[in-house]
């Protein structure tokens, strides 16, 4: 998957398992594939949807590839808070990473538990000579678009 | 024949007091994505205290916050919903879930979907329809937050549910319902008796589709969180003289379910079921049915 290689991340799943649907993409179990039927509106694990010809990952996706060998940030409960927010990373918030440090890069941004918050964007190079109230990674999706985008409760 | 005073006598002819209730904030953790979290703990330093809820395995009341519960890292991470303590009760009832395959017949906005495949681990098989478009798009939300992954939704009225040529081992039918005073405060100003009856003939109908789908030795938990009795006891004497269903023991708060409604004496049967009046948590009804001999 190219999302996932935007990542660092050596990710494939099963073509035969994924199904489109308008656009949006699920992944199915062998139980799911043998009875789904035309015209579902949802199904087994949401992956993403493409919109204008751009990929925007679930957070089941994001999940699944914080378990693989993704970039990957941890931040600190402050910064994880004000990621969840829609804000971005300072220096000063970044534990510890994992993969790519370069600029440029996409990482996925984890809490101090491993759950994955969201990803982004490293804007500057995460190898030194840095302030730490600097922002380093970009906030691109954060688990708080669950909030933006309800309609019900 | 509306209005407070209309149904107020009405629930004193059934032989319930009527008090003004508030219902309180409750919570379901998420098992299968909360295991080994210590979520309770996670909270407490959020500001957010729970108190376990005695009739439900992970059901907790909120008892203070000094945040939004809907808005926590936590939440949003599907480790638990926000589901009203009575609410919880019908997916509790179903004997073994895992690995069957369920029908969620009136699902949306999820609530008892996301809880039906946490009893079930994950495993097996929900179908979870529901007729309005908006409301699936919260049941998606609500089953991408909290990773379920073993659900497929469609817009289908639960009334064409025998359409998707599935047997069910399990089905739920949270019918759609008149719903209750505790839980809508302008609830006697907008509803009529004649509102009631309009239900009550919808609910005859998603029942008896679900009881075509239902396979041999499934089950049928009924709830509603409507106090009217026809929409309740009424019903399920009606799905036992027609249905070729009985109802079974339940093991949750509430008191038996009436036989004997304004005059009208029903199954003996139905006392199995449990109607729980308005207190700490809405006003309630449920029920669990299971088919007699092949059909």
């Amino acid at each position: 998957m190219k999302f996932a290689s935007q990542l660092g991340a050596r990710f494939a799943l099963n073509a035969e398992f994924v199904v489109n649907r308008d656009g949006r993409y699920f992944l199915l179990n062998e139980a799911l594939r043998k009875v789904v039927c035309k015209g579902f509106y949802y199904a087994g694990t949401y992956l993403g949807k493409v919109k204008n010809g751009k990929f925007f990952p679930s957070f089941n996706l994001l999940a699944m590839l914080a378990k693989s060998d993704a970039n990957k940030v941890i931040v600190d409960r402050q910064a994880a808070w004000l990621f969840t927010c829609g804000r971005d990373i300072f220096k000063k918030g970044i534990v510890a990473v994992y993969g790519s440090r370069k600029k440029g890069a996409h990482t996925l941004v984890l809490n101090e538990f491993g759950e994955c918050l969201g990803f982004g964007r490293i804007v500057c190079s995460l190898d030194g000579g840095i302030r730490d109230a600097e922002v380093v990674v970009k906030n691109i999706l954060d688990v708080g678009d669950f909030l933006r985008r309800e309609v019900y409760v | 024949m509306s209005g407070k005073e209309f149904f107020v006598n009405r629930y004193e002819k059934l032989g319930w007091k009527f008090v003004d209730a508030t219902p309180r904030q409750a919570i379901r953790m998420n098992l299968t994505n909360a295991k080994g979290k210590n979520l309770k703990e996670r909270l407490r330093k959020v500001g957010v205290s729970l108190e376990k809820i005695p009739f439900l395995e992970s059901g907790y009341w909120v008892s203070e916050s000094q945040v939004s519960v809907g808005a926590t890292t936590e939440y949003l991470l599907g480790l638990y919903s926000i589901q009203e303590a009575a609410a919880q009760i019908p997916a509790t009832l179903f004997a073994d879930l895992k690995g069957k395959k369920v029908l969620d017949a009136c699902a949306a906005p999820g609530g008892k979907t996301v809880q039906l495949a946490d009893l079930m681990g994950n495993s097996g098989l929900i179908v979870a329809l529901d007729v309005d478009r908006k409301r699936l798009a919260a049941l998606a939300n609500h089953l991408e937050r909290c990773h379920i992954s073993n659900t497929i939704v469609y817009q289908l009225d639960a009334r064409q549910a025998s359409k998707l040529k599935i047997k069910f081992d399990r089905i739920l039918v949270d019918a759609p319902c008149s719903g209750n005073f505790a839980a809508d405060k302008n609830w006697f100003k907008r509803r009529t008796i004649a509102d009631v009856e309009r239900n009550a003939q919808l609910q005859r109908e998603i029942l008896a589709e679900a009881a075509t789908c239902l396979s041999y030795e499934g089950e049928i938990v009924y709830s509603t969180c409507s106090l009217e009795p026809e929409e309740n006891e009424v019903n399920m004497d009606w799905a036992v003289k027609h249905l070729h269903l009985q109802i079974e023991e339940i093991n949750c708060p509430g008191q038996e379910g009436l036989t004997n409604v304004f005059g009208k004496k029903l199954d003996g049967s139905v006392a199995k079921c449990r109607r729980i009046w308005p207190g700490e948590t809405q006003g309630f009804f449920v029920c669990k049915l299971k088919r007699v001999g092949k059909r």
